[in-house]
Parts: C-alpha cells; sequence; structure tokens
C-alpha cells in the first residue's frame, strides 16, 4: 500500500513539466487566442477592448477568408492524392530487390530532411526566369512559360509540394507494406497470381487501413502549408494561392489586426473538430 | 537482380527529381558571378569557394549568427523536449499516470493547426520578454515536436520486457532508480529517433520563427527566405548559404537513417 502511494507520487513528479507545459504552452494560448478573438485588438491602437463577436461576423462576411480556405482544401485534397499515389507507386518498387537499392533510399528520403522554406528558396532558385535551370531548359524545347502564371501557377505548386512530401508517404507506406508476411505472396505466387492482381487483391485491402492513416495526417498536415507558398508566391497572383495560414499570418502581422486573426483560427478549428475523435479513433493508444 | 534494372532506373528517377533543387543550388554556388548572369548552362566554375565565404561573412551578411541560432534552438529543443516528454511517456505507460487522456490530448495537438498558436505565443512571450530569443524559439519548437517524441517514447517503453523493471523493483529499487539505470540505459533507439526528427523539424520551422524572432534569434530558414528578397541578385551567395543550411540536419539523418525511419514510422502508425 505504501508502495503505491509513493509510486504515485513518483508517477505525477515525472509526468509535471509535461502537464507544467502543457498548461502554460497550450492551454493558457489557447484562452489568449479565445480571449484575442473576442476583442478588438489592433496593432496600431493601444487600448484592447471587448468585441463581443464583431470579428466572427466579419470572418463569416470576409471573401478573402472563404476564399482562402476553398484554396486550401483544394490544395490538400489534390496533393494528398497526388503524393499518395506516387508514395505507394515508389513504395511497391522499394518492395523489390535491385541494384544499388540501398543508396537509392538513402537519397529518396533527403527531402524529410530539408526544411520547406530552405526548399522554397531553392526553388526560387531553379525556377528563377533568368538564371534557372527548369526555364532554361523548357526554353531549349521552345516552351516559354512563366509557370507562375495565373494559369499554371496551382499545377507548379502541387508539383514541388510534391518533391517535398511523396517521401513521407512513401516511408510510410513502405513501412506498412514491411509487415505484410512474406508466405501470402508466395502462396499468391503458387496460385498463378498476376502482379497486378496481386496488388488489387491482397496488397490494397491488407494496406487499407495503414494507407487511411497516412492519407488523414498527410491531409492534416497539407493544410498547415506556409512556409514554401509564401516563400515562393506570398499568395499571389493576387490572392489566388492563399493559404489559410497564409491568410491569418498576414492579418494578424502585415495588417495588423489581432482580433481579426484569432476569429479566423477559432472558426478554422472549430470547422475541423468534428474530424478530431475520428482521427484520434484512428490511432491505437492503448497503454498497455 | 539483372531483371530488376528497371525497378533501379525508376527508383533512380524519383531520387533525381527529390533532389534537383539541392542540386541546383550546389551546382549554382560553386559558379562564378559572370557564369550565373550568362545563363543557366554557362560552365565556368569557381574553385575558391568564393561564394562560401561571402556567405558566412566575407561580404558582410549575418549568416553565420544565423547559423549559430539555428543550432542553438535544435539541440536546445532536442534536449527540452527529451527531458519532458521521457519521464512523462513512462509515467504514463508503466506507472498509469493519466491513462491514455494523456495521449489523446497530446495526439489532438498533432491534428491542432499550428497556425492557431502564432497569436497567443506572440503575445505570451512578448508579456515574458522572449521574443525574438533563442529561449523563446526553444519552447515554441517543443511545443511543436512533443506529441511525436510522447508517440515514440511511449512505444518504445512499451516494448522493453517489463521483468527487468521488476526485478529491480524487487531488488528494492525506486522508480527513479529503475528509470535512470534500468530504463535509460534501454532507450537508446528512442532517443535517436526523438533526438534526429526533432532536430529535423525544429531546424526546419519558418512559421513561428517569422513571428517570433525580428533579427537576435533568427535562425537560417528565416534568414535564407530574407537573403532572396534583399540579395535577389546575388545568387551565387544565396546557393552557398541555402547548401550550408541544409547540411547540419542532412548529415546528422543520414547518419541516423535507420532510427528516422522507425520513428516516423512508428509515431505515425502504431501510436
Amino acid at each position: 500500500m505504501i508502495r503505491q502511494r509513493r509510486d504515485r507520487v513518483s508517477a505525477l513528479v515525472l509526468a509535471a513539466p509535461l502537464l507544467i507545459f502543457l498548461s502554460t504552452l497550450v492551454v493558457w494560448p489557447i484562452y489568449l487566442g479565445i480571449k484575442t478573438s473576442l476583442s478588438r485588438d489592433l496593432l496600431s491602437e493601444f487600448e484592447i477592448t471587448a468585441a463581443g463577436l464583431d470579428n466572427f461576423r466579419a470572418i463569416i462576411a470576409a471573401p478573402d477568408f472563404w476564399s482562402a480556405l476553398r484554396f486550401t482544401i483544394l490544395f490538400a485534397i489534390v496533393v494528398t492524392v497526388v503524393e499518395g499515389l506516387l508514395g505507394f507507386a515508389l513504395a511497391l518498387i522499394f518492395d523489390r530487390k535491385f541494384p544499388g537499392k540501398r543508396t537509392l533510399f538513402s537519397m529518396v528520403l533527403i527531402p524529410i530532411m530539408i526544411a520547406p522554406s530552405l526548399m522554397a528558396v531553392m526553388y526560387r532558385l531553379i525556377l528563377n526566369e533568368n538564371i534557372g535551370v527548369i526555364p532554361g531548359f523548357l526554353q531549349k524545347f521552345g516552351w516559354d512559360i512563366s509557370i507562375f502564371d495565373q494559369r499554371y501557377v496551382f499545377f507548379t505548386l502541387v508539383a514541388l509540394d510534391a518533391i517535398q512530401y511523396t517521401s513521407f508517404a512513401f516511408l510510410l507506406v513502405y513501412a506498412a507494406l514491411q509487415n505484410i508476411p512474406q508466405e501470402i505472396y508466395e502462396s499468391a505466387a503458387i496460385d498463378g497470381a498476376r502482379y497486378r492482381q496481386v496488388i488489387w487483391r491482397i496488397t490494397l485491402p491488407i494496406l487499407k487501413p495503414a494507407l487511411a492513416i497516412i492519407a488523414m495526417l498527410r491531409l492534416i498536415d497539407s493544410f498547415r502549408t506556409f512556409d514554401t507558398i509564401y516563400i515562393l508566391t506570398g499568395g499571389g497572383p493576387g490572392i489566388s494561392t492563399q493559404t489559410i495560414g497564409i491568410y491569418i499570418y498576414k492579418t494578424a502581422f502585415i495588417t495588423g489586426d489581432f482580433g481579426l486573426a484569432s476569429a479566423a483560427s477559432v472558426t478554422l478549428v472549430l470547422l475541423l473538430a468534428p474530424l478530431m475523435p475520428k482521427i484520434i479513433k484512428q490511432f491505437r493508444l492503448d497503454i498497455k | 537482380m539483372r531483371r530488376n534494372l528497371w525497378a533501379s532506373v525508376l527508383a533512380a528517377i524519383f531520387a533525381f527529381f527529390f533532389m534537383l533543387p539541392l542540386l541546383g543550388a550546389v551546382y549554382t554556388s560553386f559558379r562564378t558571378d559572370n557564369a550565373i548572369a550568362s545563363g543557366p548552362f554557362v560552365w565556368e566554375f569557381d574553385s575558391g569557394f568564393t561564394h562560401y565565404k561571402n556567405a558566412m561573412g566575407a561580404a558582410g551578411y549575418d549568416f553565420a549568427s544565423f547559423f549559430k541560432n539555428s543550432i542553438l534552438i535544435s539541440t536546445g529543443t532536442v534536449i527540452l523536449t527529451t527531458a519532458i516528454s521521457l519521464p512523462a511517456a513512462y509515467s504514463i505507460v508503466r506507472l498509469g499516470f493519466g491513462g491514455a487522456w494523456l495521449l489523446r490530448i497530446a495526439l489532438s495537438l498533432r491534428i491542432l493547426p499550428a497556425v492557431f498558436f502564432i497569436i497567443p505565443f506572440y503575445k505570451l512571450f512578448t508579456n515574458l520578454a522572449i521574443v525574438d530569443s533563442v529561449r523563446g524559439l526553444i519552447l515554441a519548437n517543443t511545443f511543436v515536436n512533443l506529441t511525436l517524441a510522447l508517440l515514440i517514447f511511449s512505444s518504445t517503453i512499451k516494448d522493453l520486457p517489463y521483468e527487468i523493471e521488476e526485478a529491480a523493483h524487487v531488488d528494492g529499487a525506486g522508480v527513479f532508480r529503475t528509470l535512470r539505470s534500468i530504463v535509460f540505459p534501454l532507450m537508446g533507439p528512442g532517443l535517436a529517433a526523438v533526438g534526429v526528427l526533432t532536430f529535423i523539424f525544429s531546424w526546419s520551422d519558418y512559421l513561428f520563427a517569422v513571428v517570433l524572432s525580428s533579427s537576435n534569434a533568427t535562425p537560417v530558414t528565416v534568414g535564407a527566405a530574407n537573403f532572396v528578397t534583399s540579395y535577389g541578385v546575388r545568387w551565387g551567395d544565396i546557393s552557398a548559404a541555402v547548401t550550408l543550411s541544409v547540411l547540419p540536419p542532412l548529415i546528422f539523418a543520414t547518419l541516423a537513417q535507420k532510427y528516422l525511419v522507425k520513428g516516423l514510422s512508428s509515431g505515425a502508425i502504431k501510436g
């Protein structure tokens, strides 16, 4: 009995740093965020006053907020699908033995290790109209197009996002593939199944739960896209590539309206909230 | 093996595209300013590392201090994240503290958009006078990495044989003693995974750095992005600066690749 009580005290002591951290850097900031969303809080005014639901009314009426949200959702879905398919294809390639596999595996993981903002700077370098390798290459084939033009910018951003994040999807699918027992493939081979049949009838059904989690993770993460697009286009041309992250950042730190930006953040969380229990359930969080 | 040569080719095509931006930066960083200005395919290389010397201070940029900040922020975040989440994970898994709900709360943090926190953090850090300080950015990055660290540590602890700890317990070792001399030495793979991932992710942070630093604590990510807007024509120097900025996490993660792979997949799938 005494022993148990001592353990309970030790448990509290060991978890204390986490609890302190969570309360000061999570709970308190959430309170601050909600409070700011209910205040008139401008960088240009010293006084912060209560504003009721004014900011929320303004957000709901703001076309820029909704167009940013629409762009973010569309972008998140498209990149999740593209990166999921490419990652899956790459995982199938790496599921076999081939010459140079180890070196190529390390190379394929490199984008994971590169900061998206640094990647964006490198993109600006290789895509630069005058000195970039890519436009130079395209011009050799007579393609004189500006890839950040309104018409191509969405496609360009998806392609650049795929270069950065396909590796993540690949790695997770690959890890899931390793868990499929080899015997299943062997018996399928004995039964004379073709490769395509094996993929459709065996691999995909087994991987389905893992793929759902991977897609969800990519979807959540692409919802936060900020760095790359901000550095590449600043949300332009116009506001056509403005993500919700860029919208909130600009409203707060460039326009200087903390209240409105906080209302946008709170609205975003409220829109995502219904998804949370579903996502949490997908993870098997048993502590046994 | 020979039949699978096409797999090598396909994988190499993927690898080429994934590495293209980095190859472009390395290529440009070794070209002379003249060559860069005359077009992307003019072959004229500079053997004296001029752009690298410029980037590291010869041309009066602050890049060396950005670099120092990034190292301090990333190392500090690895230490603080580990110090907070390792004992907590042990407490949750082995001592039943809080049960699964604590992990669930941590997981909902993973789902909450980080952008929600930029304004509250800015306000809180201004009040605490830690805006534009390395300490402040260590706290913000610890916030970002805490969930993954908790998930990795708790799954590593779950996989340890409980019998050893029980034996230590029977021999009269207390919780702290057991944690320090039995569990901690067995946590190598978990520590390596958390170390390498936290290092990469805090090195990569841009959102919190752009909001919470203005000059003193600016890391390479924000520094490099500002570099492009302020010195947009000095592509040789920019390329050298970016190449240098990419290297530390790249070297660290390539050496610890096994743990990177394990950590990412266990943190994401097993939970």
